[in-house]
């Protein structure tokens, strides 16, 4: 009896410190890469390479984010810090930056997840950490749907976009609608919701047609949508591949409706890019930005970027960057000076109607339904010679 | 009969693009028996080069043309003294050549350092009115046209380079026979050294003329090394002539394969057509074998 009642007394010390010393870890993960005076941010995505203006250039836009709210005093006095880690835009970097800023850095949260792919692969170990992730660039709806208890983005998702570009052409009336698109990773998360839509709503495309991202001439893919009579083109491309289709169209004295997405979002540089005065009459784009970077409202953003990163011209890469970094800050600053991972969770799924310097439209993260805060489309075009809003 | 016109115009002007990449290639090659996988990067920074000098400090496009294609040859040289010579001195072409890849990728992590935060794409102010215009019944852009001509024009001063100067011929005579070279009394270094300048240069004017219609971005020198490698394996890694041909029939074949076939094919259908030359002709369509007297 004596024995049973020593073991009993054993156990039950065991299973004590056991429960506190678990109880101190999972307080130690609540408030890791918080101290009284910082809270530690990590970001992940390409420094270098074709895509690097998804990486290090949005996260340059977050850093601005930073430095403005460190000048004020910081959220609830305390200073913000960005940890950067290059994923080089591989799903094996994504999930070693994960790690790293997880267990090494110690970060509080992460604002970043530049390619689509990349992030997706790095979804399971940010689920098994539960570090609070917000995607600021990554389209792939996978990333965030279903609803995952840590993750949010405000990006608009691929197939949100793909959506509203055919609803777009729909409602221009257009008859005959052909598609022009890159094939990688990037295109392909576009293309198919675009294709399941058009399929839901009977629309067969009169042209489907292929151009690579480096491409330096774009002459049989304008001769074939010419020939096809196609009346409104849908692109799934990046800015330097349309603005080649474009040129090389408008060669042929052909100007259909042409409809962008946000890889063309920088209306006043496409422009230029296409190079031909008047090319960008009949062409509309999807953007996730309200401005412009040369619009005076982001004046002030320039010249803070300017002031972090000399070599920087304002780009709406950065203004991704921007948006993002104040919908975080929000919900930091609504979760209180007693910050836990839980609290900021929490916050970020009680965000609504949240405008930022950068979105086109309010943030809404409609926990538990959907994480996909970014659901508004905003559309420019070119009026009059004025870039304009459509919505 | 209007798309096989348009196809071929515009197939023969991005061919001429192609055929300028390849001679810069095939002239290094040549002389060095190195194929110099940071060719693309020289003619990538000479694009760069053009837009600090033109649109970034306002400079005439003429003298920043200059200016792009002499920075180009100073590269070009350096390339040489710094990477080239001294790994040659240890008899390692491997080394060199992986020497070569990393120098690529210096190059362009060099070139987003500086100019990558102004966007993604930049754009250069085209040298002609940006409006197509009408050639022969079919329009083309004024800027290929350009393009078109002016490739011309340093393919021919090449021809010149090579067959009449003096500095021409060292370069001939020690890509023939780099021993026999040395022992009447050529400086080989030095040739080498002019070599990879000159390779650069062509590469710089290169990627001057093209910055109107291709933009300038780090990472476009790598298609442009593959495209213009392909046509300097097609027509033959040591012929000029051969360089030419190349180009022009990469240019061609893409542009009728996406037009006729596919356009899924316009990135591959030059690759199908060499492997399928390779295998009937390794060595090129007129490059030959090098032949020794005994």
């Amino acid at each position: 009896m004596k024995m049973f009642r020593k073991s009993v007394f054993r156990l039950s010390v065991i299973a004590l410190t056991t429960a506190l010393f678990s109880g101190s870890a999972v307080a130690d993960v609540q408030t890791q890469g918080i101290s009284d005076n910082e809270i530690r941010i990590g970001a992940f995505g390409p420094f270098g390479g074709p895509v690097y203006l998804y990486g290090k250039l949005v996260m340059n836009g977050v850093a601005a984010v930073f430095d403005e709210v460190n000048e004020a005093g910081g959220v609830h006095g305390r200073k913000l810090t960005l940890v950067r880690e290059d994923d080089n835009c591989k799903p094996e970097g994504s999930i070693a930056a994960v790690k790293k800023l997880a267990y090494s850095e110690k970060v509080f949260a992460i604002v970043g997840g530049a390619c689509s792919n990349a992030t997706l692969a790095s979804v399971p170990e940010l689920e098994k950490s539960g570090m609070p992730m917000v995607i600021n660039s990554a389209v792939a709806d996978a990333i965030s749907t279903p609803v995952k208890k840590n993750i949010y983005t405000t990006q608009l998702t691929s197939s949100i976009e793909s959506r509203a570009q055919l609803d777009y052409a729909l409602n221009k009336g257009a008859k005959k609608i052909a598609v022009v698109r890159m094939t990688d990773a990037w295109a392909m998360a576009r293309y198919n919701p675009l294709m399941a839509y058009a399929k839901k709503k009977g629309v067969n495309f009169i042209a489907n047609l292929e151009l690579q991202i480096d491409a330096p001439d774009a002459t049989p893919q304008a001769l074939k949508l010419k020939a096809a009579g196609a009346d409104a083109i849908i692109f799934i491309l990046y800015a330097k591949p349309a603005a080649v289709m474009m040129r090389d169209a408008l060669k042929l004295g052909y100007n259909p409706e042409w409809i962008g997405e946000t890889a063309i979002n920088d209306f006043a540089a496409f422009q230029k890019q296409v190079g031909i005065p008047g090319a960008l009459k009949n062409f509309a784009t999807i953007t996730a930005i309200a401005y412009q970077p040369t619009d005076p409202e982001m004046k002030s953003w320039a010249t803070r970027l300017k002031k972090l990163f000399p070599n920087d011209e304002l780009s709406t890469f950065n203004l991704n960057g921007i948006g993002s970094a104040q919908v975080m800050v929000e919900a930091l600053t609504n979760a209180g000076r007693d910050l836990t991972r839980d609290k900021f969770l929490s916050a970020m799924g009680n965000i609504k109607d949240f405008e930022s310097d950068a979105y086109a439209g309010k943030i809404t993260c409609d926990h538990p339904r959907s994480h996909q805060c970014n659901q508004t489309p905003g559309w420019l075009a070119l009026r009059d010679g004025k870039i304009v809003r459509l919505d | 009969m209007e798309m096989f016109s348009y196809l071929m115009a515009t197939g023969i002007s991005t061919g001429a693009l192609y055929a300028l990449v390849a001679l810069g290639l095939v002239v290094v090659y040549k002389a060095t028996s190195v194929v110099n996988f940071a060719h693309g990067e020289m003619f990538m920074l000479g694009g760069f080069l053009a837009f600090t000098f033109h649109v970034m400090l306002g400079w005439q496009y003429m003298v920043s043309l200059v200016l792009a294609v002499v920075g180009s040859f100073v590269l070009g040289i350096g390339v040489d003294r710094v990477a080239f010579r001294p790994l040659m001195q240890r008899q390692t072409l491997v080394s060199v050549l992986l020497c070569m890849v990393g120098l690529s990728f210096f190059l362009k992590g060099l070139a987003r350092h500086l100019w990558g935060g102004k966007g993604d794409y930049l754009t250069f102010p085209p040298l002609v009115s940006p409006e197509p215009m009408q050639f022969g019944g079919i329009m083309i852009m004024s800027q290929q046209l350009v393009v078109l001509v002016a490739c011309g024009i340093v393919m021919a001063v090449f021809m010149v380079f090579f067959k009449l100067t003096r500095a021409g011929r060292f370069m001939q005579a020690t890509a023939d026979n780099p021993k026999a070279a040395r022992l009447v009394g050529l400086r080989v270094d030095r040739v080498y050294m002019m070599t990879f300048g000159v390779g650069a240069a062509v590469a710089g004017a290169a990627g001057v003329l093209m910055a109107p219609l291709t933009l300038l971005y780090p990472d476009m020198g790598f298609m442009l090394f593959i495209k213009g490698f392909a046509a300097a394996v097609l027509g033959g890694l040591t012929s000029i002539p051969g360089a030419l041909l190349g180009g022009f029939l990469i240019g061609i074949i893409e542009q009728m394969a996406a037009g006729y076939i596919h356009t899924g094919l316009q990135e591959v259908a030059a690759f199908i057509i060499i492997m399928v030359v390779m295998i009937f002709r390794p060595t090129g369509l007129l490059g030959g074998s090098r032949r020794r007297k005994v």
